[in-house]
């Protein structure tokens, strides 16, 4: 009963929310856009030009629901609804943007989209995750873009899409479009050590397995972040294991990597010695890579309390430890670490290894979209809003922000939008500028406008050696805003394009018929048996009850049906 | 007989509690169709397709179904007792400090935690119960291996258990306290005078007089059997405690929110309504039979 109280009244909260933005909601006539950019296409005549950039003519409302970092220090008195960015938006081109309800960026915010689609009580738009567009492409809750996304995309945005193939068609359903993709930004889970830590105890960066727990080892001897020392942190209370083919890109502070070192793949569908599909989770790898982790945890190289620590980032940015998994932008995230101690060093590594030497990875498949509502009046205010977050930098917006880049927390409805070689792009052309052998004139600011902005920025902030990532060697006062990304695409972002990484691709990227009704009981009995066989609660032997266990309760239904996927 | 007049000041006091109770537990009633239905948002609660009993017939083929009802029985039960018994014998304690001084400060104190979230609390608990937390620090200092609580199968339901009643006894004593303020004096003296040791007035005059109290609480408290307490289990489990841990709600929300099998979720929920039903009416008549306690 409480239950259901709780969800009644957040859907209240919800609705009444939504009532009093869409009260004030004065324009009802359709906007139309000025034609007045005359550019000599050869259109015929009744086909109206339309100018992506251009003004609507009366206050165009969109409301959103958005996700908040509630650590985020807006400058003066802005907010999340009322900042430099939305100002710049109502004033210039008239947008003005309504948050419908707000929630803490993660957990929160999946929650509330997934209350929102649940009571079929959404925003204009909103930016989602593959499961919940596909749940709503099935109710039916979603707009066709295609005919506004033909009119209103800018040049631009449409060269972006088209340079990334198969992601527009991977959101048309039926020939309609309904969604705007992210360009997912390629991602493998790397270990980010304390190279000051291995410096101070003489040790060599890892590459199998056994340099890893071997450092770790060293790392706890040796007592590096204190009596406490942990060696390598990741789940914590209610995250994964692993990434699994729903939230592929889900790399950051779990375990990933120890599996792929060990050639296991849970969580996604991969193919069998005879080319059958097969749930990653239930093969022999995976047993292996258990019982490896398993050893791991007894001897104290892992985490004693992986699955249940209340915060993985506290202890990264205590000190308590030097050692976590996550992808090249999780140097965003280690801020916090280097203002406790400036000598810390974080420095990923494509390791560890597996036995033949190769680097595994599964391949992201899905990430972030923007839907919108059939029932939002301006869909094309939408299409506009995702052009103007990438193009139309002038003058005016550069004064108006300072020269300060906009983060998702300014940006409504933000979407990382680039080439599909976009970070490949930009950790080139950094290098480049660095020593010399690019000009900054020469970096393209039409596709790669963004690598075009950092190279501006980096050499005040880069210092010699250019080619050593490390901390000392960066200058973080200098240019502080932008200090963080030239560090994160230097230090994060050049080991991951120069990694030569062995991708596996999951078979099954979205639920299948009867993973709708199995799943939640299967990843159940997934998720206890793993986390229990770890920490040592339950014997190895605990796997091939599972495995038998998970086929007879409609795994081998799912595995026919993925298979018939391949 | 109270005066007809006097009477409407009642009724006007009931309105609150009406109100809530139409739009929080009537009004989303009619959503258990949900539980026969294939639920599409989008087409609405009443445009979805029938299913008739698939929603049912699947819950009862898993396993997990048996679990999260012993579970949530198992949780809830043990509550329901240990927020009796305790609240009680505190009350009972503390009201024979004759310092007020005192005992207003110590009642101040432990009631405050429950005006908590589950949200703090439950992260205080995660903290004291950690690996490094000093609950295991005091283990240590006295020869014992640290143990992972909130990773233990067997000591999960206790803990949320006793946190559970640590956050919410001062709270419940204050119905006993003003129950024990009501117990006429004069019996007290008359007993005095009798020559009744301490522990004899509280045998014979301090339980039997607030015993009706107990019981009516007793009684209200069985239609929460079911509830073994979302927000408390959510913010303190973890997989590795699904066994013991995992409860009807916490189930529901995984299935239904994050999975989108609402027809499912509504199954388990309406069957968590029905068995709720019948306890309540048991112990209502088990209450009346003997406890002679009737609310209609």
């Amino acid at each position: 009963m409480k239950k259901a109280l709780f969800t009644t009244l957040a859907m209240v909260i919800v609705t009444a929310s939504l009532a009093a933005c869409s009260g004030n909601g004065g324009s009802t006539e359709t906007a139309k856009p000025s034609n007045n950019a005359g550019t000599s296409t050869n259109a015929p005549a009744v086909e109206e030009v339309i100018d992506p950039f251009a003004k609507f003519e009366q206050a165009t409302e969109v409301s959103i629901g958005r996700g908040i970092d509630p650590n985020y220090k807006y400058d003066g008195n802005d907010i999340a609804e009322d900042n430099v960015y939305t100002r710049w938006l109502k004033d210039k081109y008239n947008i003005v943007v309504k948050h419908a309800w707000e929630a803490a960026q993660g957990d929160d915010y999946q929650q509330k989209v997934s209350l929102a689609i649940s009571s079929n009580d959404i925003p204009d738009a909103m930016v989602v995750n593959e499961t919940q567009l596909r749940q709503m492409v099935k109710a039916g809750q979603l707009a066709d873009l295609k005919e506004v996304y033909d009119k209103y995309a800018s040049p631009e945005l449409k060269a972006v899409y088209d340079s990334n193939p198969g992601l527009l068609d991977g959101v048309t359903f039926d020939g309609k479009l309904y969604a705007l993709p992210e360009t997912t930004l390629p991602s493998a889970p790397m270990t980010w050590i304390r190279k000051d830590w291995l410096d101070k105890l003489g040790l060599e960066e890892p590459k199998s397995l056994q340099d890893l727990g071997n450092i770790a080892k060293a790392f706890i001897d040796n007592k590096m972040g204190g009596d406490n020392t942990i060696g390598i942190v990741g789940t914590q209370q209610g995250g994964s294991l692993s990434s699994n083919f729903l939230a592929s890109t889900d790399h950051w502070y779990n375990f990933s990597p120890l599996f792929f070192a060990n050639d296991a793949y849970p969580g996604i569908w991969v193919k069998d010695k005879d080319g059958n599909a097969v749930y990653g989770s239930t093969t022999e790898e995976t047993k292996n890579a258990l019982s490896m982790m398993r050893d791991w945890y007894a001897s104290g190289i892992l985490d004693k309390e992986l699955g249940i620590r209340k915060s993985t980032a506290e202890v990264v940015a205590s000190g308590q430890t030097g050692i976590f998994f996550g992808p090249w932008w999780a140097a965003y995230n280690i801020g916090d670490s280097m203002a406790n101690d400036p000598n810390a060093n974080w420095r990923p590594y494509a390791a560890p290894l597996n036995d033949a030497g190769q680097f595994n990875s599964n391949q992201a498949t899905g990430s972030s979209y923007i839907v919108v509502s059939k029932n939002a009046k301006h869909p094309e205010a939408v299409i506009k809003m995702t052009s103007l977050h990438k193009w139309t930098k002038d003058e005016e917006y550069k004064t108006l922000t300072n020269g300060k880049e906009m983060t998702s927390q300014e940006v409504p409805l933000f979407l990382i939008l680039g080439a599909g070689d976009q970070l490949e792009y930009a950790v080139d052309a950094l290098r480049k500028v660095l020593t010399g052998e690019m000009k900054l004139d020469d970096v393209d600011d039409i596709n790669y406008s963004w690598a075009y902005e950092m190279a501006g920025h980096v050499q005040a902030i880069k210092k010699e050696p250019f080619d050593n990532y490390d901390i000392q060697y960066f200058d973080q006062k200098a240019d502080p805003g932008f200090f963080s990304h030239i560090y994160a695409h230097l230090n994060g972002g050049s080991t991951f394009v120069d990694a030569d990484i062995n991708w596996t691709r999951s078979i099954a990227t979205a639920q299948t018929k009867t993973m709708e009704s199995r799943w939640t009981n299967l990843k159940k009995l997934e998720d206890e048996t793993f986390l229990k066989i770890i920490m040592g609660s339950v014997e190895l032997s605990a796997f091939d009850e599972f495995v038998s266990k998970w086929k007879s309760q409609g795994g081998d239904k799912i595995t026919e049906e993925v298979d018939a996927l391949k | 007989m109270i005066p007809r007049s006097f009477a409407k000041h009642f009724y006007i006091m009931l309105i609150p509690g009406l109100l809530w109770l139409i739009f929080f537990n009537l009004y989303p009633m009619y959503g258990v169709v949900a539980a026969f239905k294939e639920y599409n948002p989008g087409l609405g609660l009443w445009r979805s397709p029938w299913i008739g009993l698939e929603n049912f017939k699947y819950m009862f083929e898993l396993d997990d179904s048996k679990i999260i009802f012993r579970n949530t029985v198992v949780i809830a039960f043990s509550k329901m007792i240990g927020n009796l018994i305790v609240p009680l014998v505190f009350a009972l304690m503390l009201n024979e400090v004759k310092n007020r001084l005192f005992t207003r400060t110590v009642q101040t104190i432990v009631y405050l935690p429950h005006f908590l979230s589950w949200v703090i609390v439950g992260g205080m608990m995660l903290d004291i119960f950690a690996y490094n937390g000093p609950v295991n620090s005091l283990l240590s200092a006295m020869g014992v291996e640290p143990i992972l609580f909130l990773a233990n199968a067997n000591a999960f339901p206790a803990l949320i258990v006793g946190s559970d009643i640590w956050k919410e006894f001062g709270f419940n004593a204050i119905i006993f306290f003003a129950a024990l303020t009501s117990i006429n004096p004069e019996m007290y003296e008359a007993a005095a005078i009798d020559g009744a040791s301490q522990w004899q007035r509280l045998i014979k005059i301090t339980i039997p007089s607030i015993m009706p109290v107990a019981a009516l609480l007793a009684t209200l408290s069985l239609g929460n059997i079911l509830n073994a307490g979302f927000d408390q289990v959510f913010t303190m489990y973890n997989p590795s405690v699904y066994s013991t841990g995992d409860i009807i709600d916490t189930w529901v929300y995984r299935a239904g929110l994050i999975d989108f099998q609402h027809g499912l979720a509504t199954a388990v929920g309406l069957l968590k309504s029905v068995v709720g039903l019948v306890l309540i009416t048991v112990s209502y008549t088990l209450a009346y039979r003997f406890a002679n306690y009737r609310i209609f």
